[in-house]
């Protein structure tokens, strides 16, 4: 077992699958929070078609995949911001549009392609140097622009109208918090792939969700239960030659219910349920 | 109560709303600085974009609208870091994950600008402002483990933390029993006197706070009356706007109902 650690592919793949679970879990935070989970979940198949796109034409398939989830989140924050149409119609229909994209693009491959499929599910255990520099770079690029507007980005997920009439330039934190949703999916899509990447996202902050009730406390906690499961998750892949995506997800699921079981929260609307 | 008396709010003629759509019409009004204004009116009568309007997020139609001798749509960030607000009960998630302090500092950001993060001062501002409202031995607990009232305090300290010229309040009686109702108007009352704040409170209830304001804006779509609640509260410009009799009790209580109906059963 220790002997898998000594070898380049699982130590590329440890460090792939902490920095995707730590900055899934830190963006999670302010998606849970803002109602945005239904974006990250568009952006992903947006960003997949992308890179569907970019194997058929020849062309560098994450730089597609990021114009393609920008393109979906941008839509969508206008859209909304204009009232013309509810934030989960309009990404609800380019989620669709851009899945449609996606398998037009992979029918009119002439051959196979088992790397635009592994984009799809993903495949930490694959991720090339190459590929673990990118990851790298825009993991500092996406968290050092959290940290630098993190009390913005909490205000405007706490109220956002409230954020601008206390003087924060909120519609423009707020199409900042969408470009970083964009930019993590496509940092994530290869190692979880587009289908559980809105999971890497969503289920590590709902997990957090569950035990505090402090904004900080919350953050941390996430980060935590992203990279604690992420990692798992590759060591378990690579011990029981199982899918990576589904071997993080799903363990990051059941550590959600347990902490559903255990959450304060839960136990202290029982017990007020019951005194009333 | 302050000295200066200046106009710090004035509406010209403004009129707001969206194309085909007039919210309000016509507007001419001067809020002065140091003033407890009441505004009042039935559902859709336009008090809430007069709120939004004053927070800046609506710019008129036609007319002007200036604050701090800034016209509407040039205002700028820190200008809004000026006017404390607090929303209506229901629009926030009172569960969000949050303590009582980090609401409260929450109101420090718009002061603070981009890249600046809060200090110690803004912490002691921050404390400052739950002191004012008596939530300082909360600020650990959770949001969401209040009760209404002391929500509704904590809110209001969140907007004292922003250290504002003027305090807007859009109905924040709303749900709220009567024992505190009456405990969230004579705070903001005190406010209004120690610290002397411009307060605009917008709500439905006439009768809790006609005696304490030093005018009242009677709205539908126009602007009715303003001025004392004694000039305002007559009944024929009240039926004007609410559309039904009223009856002003020997107790000074407005009551909307058939006033006929109300005159006859007295005289039987």
């Amino acid at each position: 077992m220790l002997e898998l650690f000594t070898y380049d592919f699982m130590q590329r793949s440890l460090l792939a699958a902490a920095m995707v679970g730590g900055l899934c879990s830190v963006i999670g935070v302010f998606v849970v929070l803002r109602g945005l989970a239904f974006v990250g979940a568009g952006t992903a198949h947006a960003a997949f078609a992308g890179v569907a796109l970019g194997y058929l034409m020849g062309w560098p398939p994450l730089l597609l995949a990021i114009l393609f989830g920008l393109a979906t989140v941008w839509i969508t924050g206008w859209v909304e911001e204009t009232g013309r149409m509810k934030l989960d119609v309009s990404i609800g229909i380019l989620y669709t549009t851009t899945m449609a994209l996606a398998i037009l693009f992979i029918g009119l491959m002439k051959t196979y392609n088992a790397e635009v499929y592994g984009y799809l599910f993903g495949s930490v255990l694959s991720v090339t140097s190459e590929e673990l520099r990118v990851i790298g770079g825009l993991s500092i690029l996406v968290l050092g622009l959290i940290l630098v507007f993190s009390k913005e980005l909490y205000f405007i997920a706490f109220d956002q109208e409230m954020a601008e009439a206390s003087g924060v330039p909120a519609r423009r934190m707020f199409f900042l918090l969408l470009t970083l949703v964009a930019l993590t999916v496509v940092v994530s899509l290869k190692t979880v792939g587009a289908i559980l990447v809105f999971a890497m996202i969503l289920i590590p902050a709902s997990t957090a969700y569950q035990l505090t009730h402090s904004l900080m406390t919350l953050t941390l906690y996430s980060v935590i239960i992203g990279v604690t499961t992420a990692v798992a998750g590759v060591i378990i892949s690579a011990a029981w030659d199982v899918p990576s995506g589904p071997a993080i997800v799903l363990l990051a699921t059941t550590m959600f219910f347990i902490s559903v079981l255990l959450s304060p929260k839960r136990m202290r609307r029982a017990a007020l349920a019951h005194a009333q | 109560m302050p000295d200066s008396h200046e106009p710090i709010i004035r509406f010209d003629h403004a009129s707001f709303g969206f194309p085909g759509v007039i919210a309000l019409k016509d507007i001419s009004l001067s809020i002065d600085s140091g003033e407890f204004v009441g505004v009042i009116g039935p559902n859709g009568s336009g008090k809430t974009t007069l709120c939004r309007a004053v927070l800046g997020l609506m710019a008129p139609v036609e007319g002007h609208l200036h604050i701090f001798d800034c016209a509407c749509d040039e205002l700028r960030c820190h200008h809004r870091a000026k006017i404390g607000y607090l929303p209506q009960k229901g629009v926030v998630d009172r569960n969000f994950p949050v303590t009582v302090l980090e609401t409260v500092m929450m109101g420090r950001y718009g002061a603070l600008g981009l890249f600046n993060r809060p200090g110690w001062k803004d912490r002691e501002i921050a404390m400052d402002a739950l002191a004012h409202v008596g939530m300082d031995a909360h600020k650990d607990t959770a949001l969401g483990h209040l009760s209404g009232g002391q929500q509704q305090r904590v809110f209001i300290a969140r907007a004292l933390a922003q250290q504002p010229k003027v305090l807007l309040l859009d109905e924040p009686t709303t749900g709220l029993d009567i024992t505190t109702q009456h405990n969230v108007i004579e705070l903001v009352e005190h406010l209004h006197d120690e610290l002397g704040l411009t307060v605009l409170l917008i709500t439905h209830d006439i009768n809790m706070i006609r005696s304490r304001v030093d005018r009242l804006v009677l709205l539908k779509t126009r602007l009715y009356a303003a001025g004392p609640a004694a000039e305002v509260l007559k009944p024929d410009i009240l039926r004007q706007v609410y559309g039904k009799d009223l009856v002003i009790t020997e107790k000074d209580l407005v009551i909307v109902e058939d006033y006929h109906h109300h005159h006859s059963s007295l005289n039987r």
